[in-house]
């Protein structure tokens, strides 16, 4: 006899205005089982998890939970089916206890009062029940990334979830942390909760889930039992057709040195040391990959080499020239390109138009500017040119760069930087967030440079976009260089274990 | 972590700290007599207490509304509704019926901040702009049409109107216990002139002698503040719309309903520090009486941290700038005094902490306060009545580093958003 179905969705459809997110999807998750939804950024799977939440109505379709017809109109009834959500972006209040962010808006209570003691022992009691290592009264904002989404499904469990969905939960993790969730989830299982799960990471994918569906371009493609398919068979399904992959090109790196750091400290916000005695060189026609879990220093490189932050110590190079004294408007002039991390916040001005988007930092110089007056025509023309050089989907120049996608958005800044001919790049994270197709094409455009003579600092949290793409690998941990490793024969393990600082002394981290 | 010993710790650090300001003034009193008696006494502890009740309101007000996540700068247009509804509801019912209603004031200034906010999603400043501009207004056309017809009312102020009763502390300041009259043990030993002790007992019996019902609620309102937004289920949803709305509405809190319920309460707050100006400080409502005292509420909020605890030490630090420029001219003069001691005591901790160049700075400004005090013998006239408005000043100069204010304070707030 076949498991009994925990959730069915039956021909969900779900339209925003101009998209159909979800077209007549169908899923049937067993109980018990990890069921897998793959696909694209932008294919839906995000969509159709907030509807089973509640966090969203579908405009036609049917839901079944444990066999009954369910409409969700408030994530609060979907809690009451048993259904609880992990979320990528984690919804955890940083000022409040663990215990208060779990136990909120179901607080245990006595005489009209939370009764503390209980809810302490009850996060306790289930913290040991699922071998999840938590403390009820740390502030959330002391809590690193894995110890936060720990709390996040002890949230889920706590309302007493029976289904749980996890939206993307391991892009955040690092290696060891993504082995800690499995282990986490596979007890989970063990114990009768069904979970879904959603990813786009295939390897993982294949390592956890029980079932697995694809869907793309909003539609269901198929539902295929795990040990029946491959990683590379699961891409093609998702993104219908062969798979773009980050693999270098053997090439020969120049001797000459565009940039170099000496023995170079910075001080962070916190006054305490971010970087310390830094050494580093950058070759001409070289991509340095530069590898580390997040705030271990990478932010304050960037900003050290663009002049955003002073230097305590050290000197940077730059090219021949000492810079370390140069303001960042002379450093950017003299050739060095800056793809920020969050082109939201850094990269964009997102209700400016797209030609004024385009001259953000070369402002001064031509085709952007005449003399002390910004150019307009010679602006709109470098703008045509980088829209049409670098594919960026748009009805035309004067539309807000709001308006354009993730990726559009990302090929935006990317044609930017390097329509300024740099010497020398500095992309960090270059691909978050964006699909499949326009990551391809951001690699492909690096490459492309670097094979010109261009230097690029890449820093990356995605690890097989480090070893695919960088020429060398450095670790950072704790503002330091720990390592400097040759991509050819990496793991994204190995990688992992530099980043945390585990054991590797065998060339293999600890068990 | 044993919850126990740092329990006893804290109280006793809060010991040494009270001890600590005692001295420091006694001493600085003792180096400006004769000049002035009044920086430490029981009078002084008295007139500060009643001055920094609605202070402490407008900043119990103000952490209600900001750990909700709404910025209240409205407050004062709220205070001045509960001045002139106070007073009304004191004519018409009594004096009590008048707290009640002057918190009602408030409070339906509260709802029309929440219903702009929260509602239709307007800026926070601009709402309670709009609101300290409505307030006057308001009150000045009710005056015309209500209070211009009585006797001994005009279109600025109000007949005038009853207090709702003292009382003394029995045993310690000579209250009466049905009808015996206790000894009053901390004024005996204020009489008794011993250095420190004698102060020490000074503003104890100054803050237990001839103290206002309404007072005591006021003071009551801080632990209430505490446990409720705390201890209790409707508090942590409060708080939690303050820090990540989203996220609270993932679990089904009702954002919406907490923010409108927090903001409401605020007014109340800041409606019953107007009710308090009017019927318990002064007996008679009088047009602008607020004086500003709904700001220096909000500079409270900020001082303390977003905690009721640091708002009510905040507000007595104003209250106590504001009853020394009220009760002796002369005493603002020894005030320089003071302030000079206080900035090379903040200065010499900062040396401490290996901050040169920030104690380079406080010891020169410490200097110049002393300086300024020795070469003269009073300060200019217009300085005493804005002393209060300098102490904040100068204390939210010192007092910004460490704070922590609510993640999503002041944020439109919209469901369904990410």
């Amino acid at each position: 006899m076949p498991p009994a179905t925990a959730v069915e969705l039956t021909g969900i459809t779900k339209r925003f205005p101009g998209v159909i997110a979800n077209d007549d999807v169908h899923i049937r998750v067993a109980e018990g089982e990890i069921h897998a939804v793959v696909g694209e950024n932008g294919a839906g799977k995000s969509t159709l998890m907030k509807i089973l939440y509640g966090m969203l109505v579908p405009d036609e379709g049917q839901m079944t939970v444990g066999g009954e017809v369910v409409s969700f109109s408030s994530p609060g009834e979907a809690i009451d089916r048993g259904i609880g959500m992990v979320h990528q972006h984690f919804m955890l209040a940083d000022n409040l206890t663990v215990m208060e962010n779990v136990i909120l808006g179901a607080e245990p209570l006595r005489r009209g009062a939370i009764d503390l003691d209980a809810a302490r022992a009850s996060l306790e009691k289930l913290g040991a029940s699922y071998g999840l290592d938590i403390h009820p009264d740390d502030m959330v904002e002391t809590l690193e990334v894995g110890e936060r989404q720990r709390v996040e499904i002890i949230k889920v469990l706590y309302r007493g979830a029976r289904i749980l969905i996890l939206d993307e939960p391991t892009a955040v993790l690092v290696p060891q942390e993504v082995e800690e969730l499995f282990r986490n989830l596979r007890e989970l299982k063990a114990q009768g909760h069904t979970i879904i799960f959603i990813d786009h990471k295939l390897t993982e994918v294949l390592a956890i889930a029980d079932t697995i569906t694809v869907l793309r371009a909003g539609r269901t493609v198929t539902t295929v039992d795990a040990g029946d398919v491959t990683a590379q068979e699961l891409a093609e399904l998702m993104i219908g057709g062969d798979l773009p992959s980050p693999s270098t090109t053997t090439h020969q790196i120049d001797d000459h040195v565009t940039l170099s750091l000496a023995g170079v400290t910075v001080t962070g916000d916190d006054q305490r040391e971010a970087l310390s005695d830094v050494d580093l060189a950058i070759h001409r026609g070289e991509i340095l990959g530069v590898a580390g879990v997040e705030g271990n220093g990478q932010g304050e490189l960037i900003e050290a080499i663009l002049g955003l932050r002073q230097l305590a110590g050290g000197s940077l190079t730059f090219n021949g020239e000492d810079i370390s004294e140069w303001p960042v408007r002379r450093r950017r002039e003299s050739g060095i390109g800056y793809v920020p991390e969050d082109r939201h916040r850094r990269g964009l001005l997102l209700d400016a138009p797209l030609w004024e988007n385009a001259m953000l930092g070369h402002q001064t110089v031509e085709p952007f500017a005449k003399g002390s007056l910004i150019d307009r025509a010679g602006a709109r023309n470098a703008t045509e040119a980088i829209v049409s050089r670098f594919d960026i989907r748009t009805p035309g120049i004067d539309t807000t760069a709001r308006s354009l996608s993730g990726g559009n958005q990302q090929k935006l800044v990317i044609g930017r930087e390097i329509a300024a001919n740099p010497l020398l790049l500095i992309a960090a994270h270059p691909t978050r967030g964006i699909d499949v197709g326009a990551q391809a094409a951001v690699w492909e455009e690096l490459r492309r440079v670097r094979t010109k003579g261009l230097s690029v600092l890449l820093i990356s949290a995605d690890l097989h976009e480090l070893i695919g793409l960088a020429d060398r690998l450095v670790v950072m941990l704790g503002g330091k260089v720990v390592a400097e490793l040759d991509p050819a024969d990496t793991t994204p393990r190995l990688l992992g274990s530099h980043m945390t600082g585990a054991d590797v002394e065998n060339g293999e981290p600890a068990q | 972590m044993n919850p126990v010993p740092l329990k006893e710790s804290r109280a006793l650090r809060w010991m040494v700290a009270i001890l600590g300001l005692v001295l420091v003034l006694s001493l600085t009193q003792e180096l400006a007599r004769p000049e002035t008696t009044d920086l430490i006494s029981a009078g002084t502890a008295a007139s500060t207490l009643r001055r920094a009740v609605p202070i402490l309101l407008a900043g119990l007000g103000g952490i209600w509304a900001e750990r909700a996540g709404v910025v209240n700068i409205g407050l004062e247009g709220m205070m001045i509704l509960g001045t002139w509804f106070g007073a009304w509801g004191a004519l018409e019912f009594g004096p009590w019926w008048g707290i009640a209603i002057g918190i009602a004031g408030g409070a339906a200034g509260g709802l029309l901040h929440a219903v702009a906010t929260v509602g239709f999603g307007v800026d926070h400043i601009i709402s309670g702009v709009a609101i300290n501009i409505l307030a006057p207004g308001i009150t000045r056309f009710l005056s015309r049409e209500i209070f211009a017809k009585q006797s001994g009312g005009g279109i600025t102020q109000s007949p005038r109107v009853e207090s709702v009763g003292h009382f003394d502390v029995p045993f310690v300041s000579g209250g009466e216990i049905f009808g015996w009259a206790t000894p009053d043990i901390f004024g005996w030993i204020d009489d008794r002139g011993w250095f420190v002790v004698s102060d020490l007992f000074a503003v104890a019996s100054g803050i237990t002698s001839n103290v206002s019902w309404a007072t005591l609620l006021a003071i009551a309102l801080v632990p209430g503040t505490v446990y409720v937004l705390w201890r209790t289920p409707f508090g942590l949803r409060v708080r939690s719309c303050g820090e990540h709305p989203v996220a609270a509405d993932s679990l089904g809190v009702n954002v919406y309903r907490m923010k409108y319920a927090a903001v409401v309460i605020s007014g109340g707050m800041a409606g019953f520090g107007g009710a308090f100006i009017a019927i318990e400080q002064t007996g008679i409502y009088r047009e602008a009486q607020t004086q500003g005292r709904g700001f220096i509420g909000l500079a409270t909020v900020i001082f303390g941290n977003w905690q009721p605890l640091g708002a009510f030490l905040g507000s007595i630090l104003f209250g106590f700038a504001d009853a020394l420029q009220l009760r002796d001219r002369t005493a603002v003069h020894a005030l320089l005094l003071l302030t000079g001691v206080a900035v090379g005591l903040i200065a010499l901790r900062s040396l401490k902490r290996s901050q040169p160049v920030g104690a380079g700075v406080l010891l020169l400004i410490s200097a110049l306060m002393l300086w300024w005090y020795l070469v003269t013998d009073s300060v200019m006239s217009e300085l005493p009545p804005v002393t209060p408005h300098i102490a904040t000043l100068i204390v939210l100069v010192f007092a910004t580093s460490r704070l922590r204010m609510p993640a999503a304070d002041g944020m439109r707030y919209r469901k369904g958003q990410e």
